[in-house]
């Protein structure tokens, strides 16, 4: 699962089951989490079972899961993270019944009314009737989503004070910077040249691919609505239309009239992100591939590598063509794409960067210590206190890597393919990780200590439930100690465990 | 019924641990449960002070590495 994913699953988990029961409501919402949430074994179960009037006996799942590939804890890990989505059903365990499971009942209808298509008008959006402007093609609509988002971008990386690329950018909307603010994203700090600096999530937020990008700031403003509980807002509703609009189709104009008039009021919130294109005077709404990407797996709107490039591409040049990775054979490589191709790495961990963008010079300052600067170029050395003055922003080594093996000079490349050897020489990736590895001497583990268990039997039969679903970190038997990740579905494993004796 | 803290899980080496049960010591307000030679349990709002109160300690016995003569 992306980056992305894993940020709204994180959020999903937390929600009670109420918030559920409603989000399955909605035949999009249902099917959005089927296909985006749902690991392959999950969805084999969801399928088999959802047309199942009856329960169907747990032991009888064990068919799907061979022991080879992890037998009954695997089985065990996909019921606990199909429970937590309040897919699934298992009934409690008791001596004379074997345990049973059956998909939740608001899940059922939900997914049933999706892959047959009934239910309300207006799950999936309903289509405009009215006249089209021909001039919105999807085309055109990416390009909107991407100056949009880009201008978030770049308020991000402009924070970093750099002077320059900043011309023709108008910024996002002040709620959109709010929204950043609140995030932590960035922070006020009085001695930029902004006024504002960005943070250590800021940075790790810059280097995730837009998919991630656009869920992290999406959920800042679910949990906003949720502060702010007079703004009319119900982040419920707000996540179910999220949902829906993944559903809808790019390049198709969608009637507002069908919307609620609380899902008409995040119109414009919506448009500060980029995720709609809202053109003035007219009922009708477009939704950018920002949005219609927002559950699929498949497209990633760009990588790592190419945010920054992005990021750091004159806003005003080439436009037509996208830096999206999933444009399509239509996606000519741009200019900007191969003039931030020129980095140099050697040996002797010296870097020489063929840029002039002082926004890609100011990435590299982040890793890097630069030491001297010509007309067309860069020049430096990667060393242990640059790398970890990196780590400490958050960027992992990987995250390095791959932007130094991204942006690697086509010479570095050539020598590469001729010879046959790794791009970057080995012995500085090598170092980069241990580096890494140096800074991390303790590894923590935030979750919950469990401790004074009545009986040993009680101690491990918890354990036990806890290591089957897949949260148990430590545990030492002999003083009857366990650590673990999560604590929701061990507290309602006791609880049954009681109820059953 | 046994009871749950919630806590900060630390898995480090022996000698890190023993700097960790050090810095403890002075107001007993880091450590919930010392589980063994290399784990802890320690509390969730302590755990960025821990980190840096152990970078400093570190920094003491990191000898930094010779700055190389640039000779390009």
């Amino acid at each position: 699962m992306s980056l992305g994913g894993q940020q709204l699953l994180e959020y999903l988990e937390k929600l009670p089951g109420t918030a559920f029961r409603r989000l399955y409501q909605s035949p999009a919402t249902a099917l959005a989490i089927f296909r985006r949430m749902l690991s392959y074994h999950a969805k084999v179960i969801v399928r088999g079972l959802l047309y199942m009037p009856d329960p169907f006996p747990l032991t009888s799942l064990d068919i799907w899961f061979p022991p080879e590939g992890g037998g009954k804890i695997h089985r065990d890990r996909t019921i606990a993270a199909l429970r937590s989505l309040h897919i699934l059903q298992v009934s409690p365990p008791s001596k004379d019944r074997t345990q049973e499971i059956q998909i939740t009942a608001s899940f059922k209808k939900g997914l049933q009314l999706a892959f047959e298509g009934g239910g309300e008008d207006g799950s999936f959006g309903v289509p405009s009737s009215l006249p089209v402007d021909p001039s919105i093609d999807i085309a055109y609509l990416d390009r909107y989503a991407r100056k949009k988002w880009d201008d978030i971008l770049h308020y991000v990386v402009n924070s970093l004070g750099v002077h320059g690329s900043s011309e023709g950018v108008s910024g996002p909307k002040a709620s959109v910077k709010e929204l950043l603010l609140a995030g932590r994203l960035v922070e006020r700090r009085p001695d930029t040249r902004t006024g504002i600096g960005i943070t250590q999530a800021g940075f790790t937020f810059l280097l995730q691919e837009s998919n991630a990008q656009v869920w992290t700031l999406l959920l800042l403003w679910l949990e906003a609505a949720d502060h702010t509980a007079d703004s009319g807002m119900d982040s419920i509703d707000m996540l179910s239309f999220l949902f829906m609009l993944s559903s809808l189709e790019l390049g198709t104009a969608y009637d507002t009239s069908a919307l609620t008039e609380t899902r008409r009021n995040m119109l414009p919130s919506l448009v500060d992100f980029g995720l709609i294109y809202f053109p003035r005077d007219t009922r009708q709404f477009f939704p950018t591939r920002l949005a219609t990407t927002l559950t699929s797996t498949a497209s990633a709107l760009r990588t790592v590598s190419s945010a920054f490039t992005a990021a750091t591409a004159n806003p005003s040049g080439e436009p037509g063509t996208t830096t999206s990775t999933s444009g399509g054979p239509a996606a000519t490589p741009d200019k900007t794409q191969t003039a931030a191709k020129g980095i140099i790495i050697e040996t002797n961990y010296r870097i020489y960067a063929y840029t002039t963008s002082p926004l890609q010079i100011a990435v590299l300052a982040l890793f890097c210590q630069l030491n001297m600067r010509f007309p067309n170029m860069v020049s430096g050395r990667l060393t242990r206190d640059s790398i970890r003055q990196a780590i400490g922003f958050g960027i992992t080594a990987d995250q390095i890597i791959s932007y130094l093996h991204a942006h690697a000079h086509q010479q570095m490349v050539r020598e590469a393919t001729v010879t046959g050897k790794p791009v970057l020489p080995p012995t500085v990736v090598d170092q980069i990780r241990l580096w890494q590895l140096e800074n991390e001497r303790m590894q923590t583990t935030a979750g919950f200590l469990f401790k004074d268990f009545e009986s040993t039997e009680e101690y491990a039969a918890l354990s036990r439930y806890a290591e089957e679903i897949g949260v148990l970190v430590w545990k030492n038997d002999k003083r009857q100690l366990f650590f673990a990740s999560k604590h929701e579905q061990l507290r309602d494993y006791l609880k049954s465990r009681k109820k059953g004796e | 019924m046994p009871r749950a803290i919630r806590g900060v899980l630390i898995q480090c080496e022996p000698a890190i641990k023993s700097i960790i049960v050090h810095l403890d010591s002075v107001n007993n307000d880091i450590i919930i449960e010392d589980l063994d030679e290399q784990t802890l349990v320690v509390k969730e709002n302590m755990v960025q002070l821990l980190k840096q109160k152990l970078e400093d300690r570190l920094k003491e016995t990191y000898r930094p590495e010779e700055p190389l003569a640039d000779s390009d």
